[in-house]
């Protein structure tokens, strides 16, 4: 009989999942909290929008071509957009929420891959409206052809700033200012991976292009130190930090904004993983908690597979061709997974999920952030947005011994509140570290839901084959 | 398509979200949270929840997964409803 497969995400790792193990003959059902496919990356706005051509031609492409496999074998496919996971028991039974509805799932097999999201910088102020994530900016450019502000300052480390500010100016939009953290030639000391990467490099040296032609402010090295207004943001001040921390005297500036976008990194959306109990690992640069799997994306629980930037971030190039990978390998016997049983096009796929794999040194050269970046914290600065916990609040948990994610939760509620931790874990990770030396040592325990359902919905549950 | 804000028209483009449409329209906030802080749009694509508010009377909703519709009622949401 036909094995049956959920996958979760509908990004370039889940769409690839799904199309491989269709062909390879498997019961797909692919769930995604979007309306339409393409996860992040390759979001698509309605219909109703006009395209919009302020992304790179190769990705634009690249994007057009995994839709479009994708359309061909969309019919087999019992696909579910605008569908939430907030529970993962093993063994492999999926919870799911749609508008007023939730269900439970069952199958052979799933396949993780829901991406990862952004990780801010919580500076004095960052909570006033008009302050958003990098990414989400450019999602309301990509999918809601909507400019975050008419004067946007962009802030943050890595590649995606870059982007972001460039897509600002393709869209007609104004970048006030321009702030990437680390210098932009970090990541050329990495010879193989931006030789591996040299396509991806282009497109983002043409972004850079961009930004220079329009002549934007650069403030290399300055990060957010406040954010000003209250009811909306009318400014932000950037300064430069010193090794300790400290704002270098005579380095602030202050510009007129009525948006900031901010990115300073990236957290693997684990939870699931976690939740249904597989084994993790921390490796900060790539996502933080990760589940631990193996060149066919097997996590520790059998039938749990992971795919893409789940497993540690490493760009949608990647994802898509470990999709591939795993989609096939959950579709398959066990042995299917030997060197020997692996046909010629498969040891190529894990090849070149290899070469690719290689950039991803170059982008992380340019995303490593200094520790004392979080400084900019001071004690009124909100940390946990939901519950309103303040560094002072974390700083007091510290100081009384809470220096591990559960107890800091319990002795704050710092991660209880509706996002369920997504936003603030990953910085009071990095402000237990600053403050108390603590390193991490065990993830937050995830939780049911993962995300908010109504309790009428619950209600309303079905199970399949009920 | 126009929908209301607090009462005010705001013209929304087919497709477009409830808060893409608020930003396009110059508005920033629209929820005071528990600390009487304003909030808006954050992550934009669902997951942390800041923006929500009240449309057509139910509290909570997501302002950047809801579809504007013309006549929506959309309303600030303060404190805990």
């Amino acid at each position: 009989m036909a094995p049956s497969i959920i996958i979760v995400g509908a990004g370039p790792a889940g769409l690839a999942a799904s199309i491989e193990a269709v062909r390879q003959g498997a019961k797909v059902t692919l769930v995604d909290e979007a309306q339409r496919p393409g996860g992040q990356i390759y979001r698509q706005g309605s219909p109703k929008l006009a395209e919009c051509g302020v992304a790179e031609a190769g990705e634009l492409r690249r994007k057009k071509r995994l839709l479009e496999a994708f359309d061909r074998v969309r019919e087999r496919i019992d696909y579910r957009p605008g569908t939430s996971v907030y529970a993962l028991f093993g063994p492999r039974e999926l919870h799911i929420a749609a508008g007023d509805r939730t269900e439970v799932l069952g199958a052979d097999a799933v396949v993780l891959a829901n991406g990862v999201r952004e990780v801010a910088l919580p500076f004095p102020g960052w909570t006033t409206p008009g302050v958003m994530y990098a990414g989400g900016a450019q999602s309301l450019i990509k999918a809601q052809r909507t400019l975050p502000g008419r004067n946007v300052v962009v802030a943050g480390s890595g590649p995606l700033p870059i982007v972001v500010a460039a897509q600002i100016l393709r869209a007609g939009g104004k970048v006030a200012a321009f702030a990437p953290l680390n210098k932009l030639s970090e990541g050329a000391r990495h010879l193989a991976g931006l030789w591996h990467g040299r396509g991806i490099v282009l497109e983002g040296l043409r972004y850079l292009a961009t930004v220079m032609k329009a002549r934007v402010p650069r403030h290399t090295g300055h990060v957010p130190i406040r954010a000003l207004g209250t009811e909306r943001l009318e400014g932000v001040v950037l300064a430069k930090l010193d090794a300790a921390g400290s704002v270098v005297k005579g380095s602030e500036r202050e510009i007129v904004c009525d948006a900031l976008a901010v990115n300073y990194g990236f957290a693997a959306n684990s939870e699931l993983a976690a939740m249904a109990g597989a084994r993790m690992r921390c490796e900060e640069l790539i996502g933080g908690w990760l589940p631990e799997v193996d060149a066919f994306g097997r996590s520790s629980l059998p039938g749990i597979f992971v795919a893409g930037d789940v497993a540690g971030l490493r760009g949608a190039l990647v994802a898509e061709a470990e999709g591939r990978i795993v989609g096939a390998a959950a579709a398959s016997t066990p042995s299917f997974l030997t060197a020997s049983g692996l046909g010629r096009s498969f040891r190529e796929t894990i090849e070149e999920r290899r070469r690719l794999g290689e950039f991803q040194n170059v982008v992380r050269a340019m995303l490593r952030p200094p520790r004392t970046l979080w400084s900019v914290a001071d004690d009124g600065t909100t940390i946990c947005r939901c519950e309103n916990v303040t560094l002072a609040d974390l700083r007091f948990a510290f100081s009384a011994g809470h220096l591990a994610a559960n107890t800091i939760k319990r002795a704050t509620r710092a991660g209880m509140g509706w996002c369920g931790g997504r936003t603030c874990l990953p910085m009071i990770s990095a402000l237990a570290e600053l403050h108390a030396g603590a390193t991490p040592t065990a993830m937050m325990t995830p939780r049911p839901l993962a995300r908010p359902v109504a309790l009428s919905a619950l209600a309303g549950q079905t199970r399949e084959g009920q | 398509m126009i929908f209301l804000f607090e009462g005010e028209p705001v013209e929304a483009r087919e497709g477009q979200s409830v808060a893409a449409a608020l930003i396009a329209a110059g508005v920033r906030s629209w929820r005071i949270d528990e600390a009487g802080r304003h909030k808006g749009a954050l992550c934009c694509i669902g997951y942390c929840f800041e923006c929500r508010c009240r449309i057509d009377g139910e509290a909570d909703q997501r302002a950047c997964m809801t579809e504007a519709k013309a006549g929506m009622r959309v309303e600030r949401q303060q404190g805990l409803c």
